[in-house]
């Protein structure tokens, strides 16, 4: 589904992601672990089109996609989360995902100007659809919340609407960038479930990336973990986790051996 | 640091800050938030399209009819500025350009200064089309451009057009031996044809009038569907994120395209009827000043607000008329600064004892300044409006009215600085001075040159607003992430 | 051959003032992030107070103090002056806007162009005013290269100009509030918990900001241009047209920038068309930002995802 080859992005001297191979196939969730600055994000600023890789390419569904312009990557399927949860603060909750259908919508300046019936017709279907997207999180993003601004949501809820709203995008590759940061327990509890079923519901195929274990093992089909923008174990959570290589990572070098 | 807290305001300090909210209602901008709210939008748009029809009906003025016309124009201006900063949140400094540009190409094509004279249905709609191109042209270099940036190549390109515009009076085309003057330059294009609709040949302000308002009744129900649709709210996620835009699919590039597009045309289309009602053109009307007019109009009503955009327009295109006339723009004056005290003394007893020593530090500067013999201006030489004869026994105007008022000019801003970092104890004493000296500059200098002073006033509640308000009038509250 | 040498020279002279403007741009957007549109005017105030100074001293033809001594009071009253405007400026009209919106403090700055502009005109009238320096400094001073003759006026200017500039370098570099404030245009926060006084430090930037603008002013009025209230606007915005070809935020930028805006508008002005300049000019800068979007010296932004 989605392909790293040999990906490289240097920032002058810095090599923020070196040569990286990785696949994920359809349907899978793959979670990206590693220390900060491993990566991580840059990675999925990568695959979004914020950067153009200094070498390699990405792939999806087989055609290259490194490089092209992010509105463009979206359209082709692949729509994400933020790490710092950047919503569109000063628009309402539906708004946020409403805006978000823009691509696979048709009315334009003219026809919403004069309120054509189609014009009306798609904002209908538009709000209909947000509405339903909101739904997914149960009653935590509806009724009254919709008209609210964005801004005013608590933090985990704009989390939520950033899921919303990308999934307003009908993708098929979802990336969600620390999805259960900031979040008490029962929060993250959902948010696990909440992923497991935009697998199964939405038909998705998810990278995450997440620094709660708990949320990492409760979710993960493979695990890859980066240090210093390389891959230094792949696999299933256990072994990934018991990595001499990925311990060090986190906890410094010769922990592996005292422990 | 401070950015970074002003990312977290979420479901706790929302409620934590409901008596904030609540107090903040009681003031005086408090009852603007609650009129916003409370007054169904379509209840104060039809207030307002009554008044403008029964306007039309009964109002004969001839003066009155000019100065409704210019403020349709000027309506249209700040709606389109509304579109392309309040909606898609681009700082367009070369708005006035295109405006200018409609305005020109009205003149060029229906005067005998070209000798050309296309019917009204033809040049009106080419000059809007030709300006939504002229804007497209603009918004190719700007396209990657944000914020400043964009500011300062627009505002490049509205001076590049003023001195376009001047310069060509003597064009030397290749193969002609004599220059051609093809704008008129500095003196302007004088005796433009007047529209001529449906076989109707409009002869006053009275009948552009009524075209502004059919207008403006159409591109307000458009503007505000385009709004609440598809490309309005991709405008608004433009300003809000364009990152994240970008990221759900939204070809931002497109949206600020449109938007300069959009915006080019309104101003295109204000430009054509501006010229007919003036019947001439002149380039020092498209200059800065215009440009500070409109952004003053659209900040203060409240940048992406639609009723913000109108009252804004209101309060800016009518605002320097009573400036003209001393007898009102002094009611203005007065009233304002009396207002203002109120609003910033807080309560009834602190208003009061305000009034009473500014009287009492009148009186004493009168009482010492005929005890020391100081040679003065007589009262009837400035005391000409009502409310000036009303003041001439208690203010003293100096002989030397000039140097005395930019003095005090000088001393009046200094104090207001002041005032706006002092503590509270020594405010309560400054404000009595500060209202004393405002009301001694305002008679002896400010009264006599009113676009000196108009320019003045705006420039001082742009500053004002952004500190105290800066959402405008009747915006929403906005949170930013820097 | 001598007319592009004199081309030349008019246009570094030109482009020495540019300069000096363009750096108060560059510094107080590298520390603050924002557009002081009100530059252009502190700008005018520096020629107003230079005026001022001259009258005082006696006026052009009878000074009563040596030449030399009349032009260093006029600039460095002029820059002392408008440098505590500066301060002042920033004090009233951008602090309490520091952490609210992007667009605040550039319409707030809009504001207090329009403050000043209509300040002075009230106070010192519309008139326009000339120094009048060929009644004091004599045009025959001077000298030439082959046929390439250099005013006296243009020579001081010159100096001056470039010396401000290598005095502005040094204590850029040199100086703990010239590191303090690069510290701050790099990182702000980082800056601010490493214990940087950040008012401090923007107190300095407007006030070195402003008082180059000064002296870019009393060349502007020593090089006989009018001194009048809107003289601020058109360099105001070539300054920061300079700060943006440049690169913004760059100081040795704001100085090429500068430089190189007053040549091209010598050299436009010299063999294309007089009335088209700003044209030419609004052509590079387009140019410029479509080649380089970060200016010729400025460094490619990482976008923070």
């Amino acid at each position: 589904m989605l392909e790293f080859k040999k990906v490289t992005m240097q920032f002058g001297a810095l090599k923020s992601v070196s040569e990286l191979d990785i696949t994920v196939n359809k349907g899978e969730i793959v979670s990206v672990i590693g220390p900060n600055g491993a990566g991580k994000t840059t990675l999925f600023n990568v695959v979004t089109g914020i950067y153009t890789p200094t070498e390699g390419d990405v792939l999806l569904e087989g055609k290259s996609i490194a490089g092209k312009d992010p509105a463009i990557i979206n359209r082709l399927g692949i729509a994400r989360t933020f790490q710092n949860v950047r919503l569109f603060l000063n628009m309402s909750v539906i708004e946020n995902v409403m805006a978000a259908t823009y691509a696979q919508t048709k009315s334009n300046i003219f026809s919403s100007a004069l309120g054509l019936p189609s014009s009306r017709r798609e904002e209908r279907e538009v709000r209909a659809r947000a509405e339903e997207l909101l739904s997914f999180f149960g009653t935590r993003l509806t009724g009254y919340r919709w008209e609210q601004p964005a801004y005013s949501l608590s933090y985990a809820n704009r989390r939520r609407l950033e899921i919303a709203r990308a999934l307003a995008t009908n993708p098929k590759v979802l990336l969600l960038d620390e999805p259960a940061a900031g979040m008490n327990p029962k929060e993250t509890q959902e948010i696990t479930e909440v992923i497991e079923r935009l697998r199964t519901e939405k038909d998705l195929t998810i990278l995450v990336i997440e620094h709660d274990m708990h949320v990492v093992e409760g979710i993960s089909d493979r695990v890859i973990a980066l240090d210093h923008g390389v891959k230094i174990a792949e696999g299933d959570f256990d072994s990934v986790a018991t990595h001499p290589d990925v311990v060090e990572a986190y906890l410094g070098k010769g922990s592996a051996d005292r422990k | 640091m401070s950015e970074q807290q002003g990312l977290g305001i979420g479901t706790d300090e929302w409620v934590a800050q409901h008596e904030k909210r609540l107090a903040r209602r009681s003031g005086l901008l408090g009852i603007l938030d609650l009129l916003n709210q409370k007054v169904s939008p379509a209840i104060r748009y039809g207030i307002l399209g009554v008044a403008a029809i029964a306007f039309g009906l009964f109002v004969d003025d001839f003066y009155l009819q000019r100065i409704a016309a210019n403020l349709g124009v000027f309506l249209i201006l700040t709606l389109g500025l509304n579109v392309v900063m309040g909606f898609a949140g681009l700082l367009d400094l070369g708005f006035v350009a295109f405006f200018g540009f409609g305005a020109y190409a009205y003149a060029l094509t229906s005067s005998g200064h070209l000798n050309q004279h296309w019917p009204t249905y033809l040049s009106v709609p080419a000059i809007v089309i030709v300006t939504a191109f002229l804007g497209y042209l603009v918004s190719l270099p700007s396209r990657r451009l944000f914020g400043d940036y964009l500011a300062i190549v627009t505002l490049f390109f509205g001076q590049v057009f003023i001195q376009l515009i001047i310069s060509s009076d003597s064009i030397t085309f290749p193969g002609n031996e004599e220059s051609t003057d093809i704008t008129g330059g500095s003196n302007g294009i004088p005796g433009l044809d007047p529209f001529v609709l449906f076989g109707y040949k409009f002869k006053g302000a009275a009948d552009y009038y009524w075209l502004l308002l059919v207008i403006l009744v159409f591109l307000i129900i458009a503007i505000i569907r385009v709004d609440r649709t598809r490309v309005g709210r991709a405008w608004k996620t433009v300003r809000e994120d364009s990152l994240a835009s970008q990221a759900m699919g939204i070809k931002v590039n497109n949206l600020k395209m449109l938007a300069f597009i959009v915006g080019a045309a309104i101003a295109g289309l204000a430009g054509t009827i501006f010229a007919g009602i003036q019947n001439s053109v002149f380039i020092n009307g498209f200059d800065m000043p215009l440009l500070t007019l409109i952004y003053a109009a659209v900040i203060l009503g409240g940048s992406g607000s639609i009723p913000g955009s109108i009252l804004g327009a209101f309060v800016m295109s009518v605002l320097p008329e009573i400036l003209r006339v001393q007898n009102y723009s002094e009611i203005l004056f007065l009233s304002v600064l009396i207002l203002t005290i109120a609003v910033l003394g807080k309560s009834w007893k602190k208003f009061a004892f305000n009034i009473a020593l500014v009287v009492l530090i009148g009186f004493l500067v009168k009482v010492i300044v005929s005890a020391l013999n100081i040679a003065t201006t007589p009262a009837a030489t400035w005391a000409i409006a009502p409310v000036s004869k009303a003041l001439q026994h208690w203010l003293v105007i100096p002989q030397s009215r000039l140097l005395w008022g930019n003095i005090g000019f000088v001393l009046l801003i200094s104090l207001i600085a002041y005032y706006s970092i002092a503590k509270e104890k020594i405010k309560f004493y400054l404000l009595p001075l500060i209202t004393y000296v405002a009301i001694f500059v305002w008679e002896d200098r400010l009264v006599i040159e009113p676009n000196t002073t108009r320019q003045l006033i705006i420039g001082m509640l742009l500053v004002v607003l952004m500190i105290v308000r800066p959402q405008g009038f009747l915006g929403k509250t906005r949170v930013e992430v820097l | 051959m001598s007319y592009l040498g004199q081309q030349l020279v008019n246009g570094l002279t030109l482009g020495g003032v540019y300069a000096l403007i363009a750096l108060g741009y560059s510094l107080v957007y590298g520390v603050l992030q924002i557009l002081n549109f009100a530059h252009g005017d502190v700008y005018m105030v520096g020629a107003f107070l230079g005026y001022f100074v001259e009258l005082a001293l006696g006026g052009p033809t009878k000074s009563i103090v040596p030449v030399p001594i009349m032009l260093f009071l006029m600039f460095a009253i002029s820059m002392i002056g408008t440098g505590l405007l500066g301060i002042v400026i920033e004090r009233f009209a951008y602090r309490p806007l520091r952490g609210s919106s992007r667009i605040a403090p550039l319409i707030s700055a809009l504001g207090v162009s329009i403050l000043l502009q209509n300040a002075a005109q009230l106070i010192f009238s519309a008139n326009i005013r000339s120094y009048d320096t060929s009644s004091f400094i004599p045009s025959t001073l001077g000298f030439s290269i082959g046929d390439v003759t250099i005013d006296s006026v243009r020579i001081t200017v010159l100096i001056l100009a470039f010396a401000l500039m290598f005095a502005l370098s040094r204590w850029v570099n040199k100086t703990q509030v010239g590191r303090a404030m690069r510290a701050i245009a790099i990182d702000r926060d980082a800056a601010v918990m490493m214990g940087i006084d950040i008012d401090k430090v923007i107190r300095w930037t407007f006030f070195v900001g402003a008082a180059l603008a000064a002296a870019a002013g009393v060349m502007n009025g020593l090089l006989l241009r009018g001194v009048s209230s809107g003289m601020g606007f058109v360099p105001g915005l070539k300054g920061f047209t300079a700060a943006v070809i440049g690169g913004i935020g760059s100081i040795p930028g704001a100085m090429a920038g500068g430089l190189l805006l007053g040549v091209v508008e010598s050299l436009t002005q010299g063999y294309l068309s007089t009335n088209f300049s700003d044209f030419y000019t609004f052509i590079l800068l387009i140019a410029v930002m479509l080649l380089r979007p970060n200016g010729l010296f400025g460094k490619k932004a990482i976008v923070k995802a």
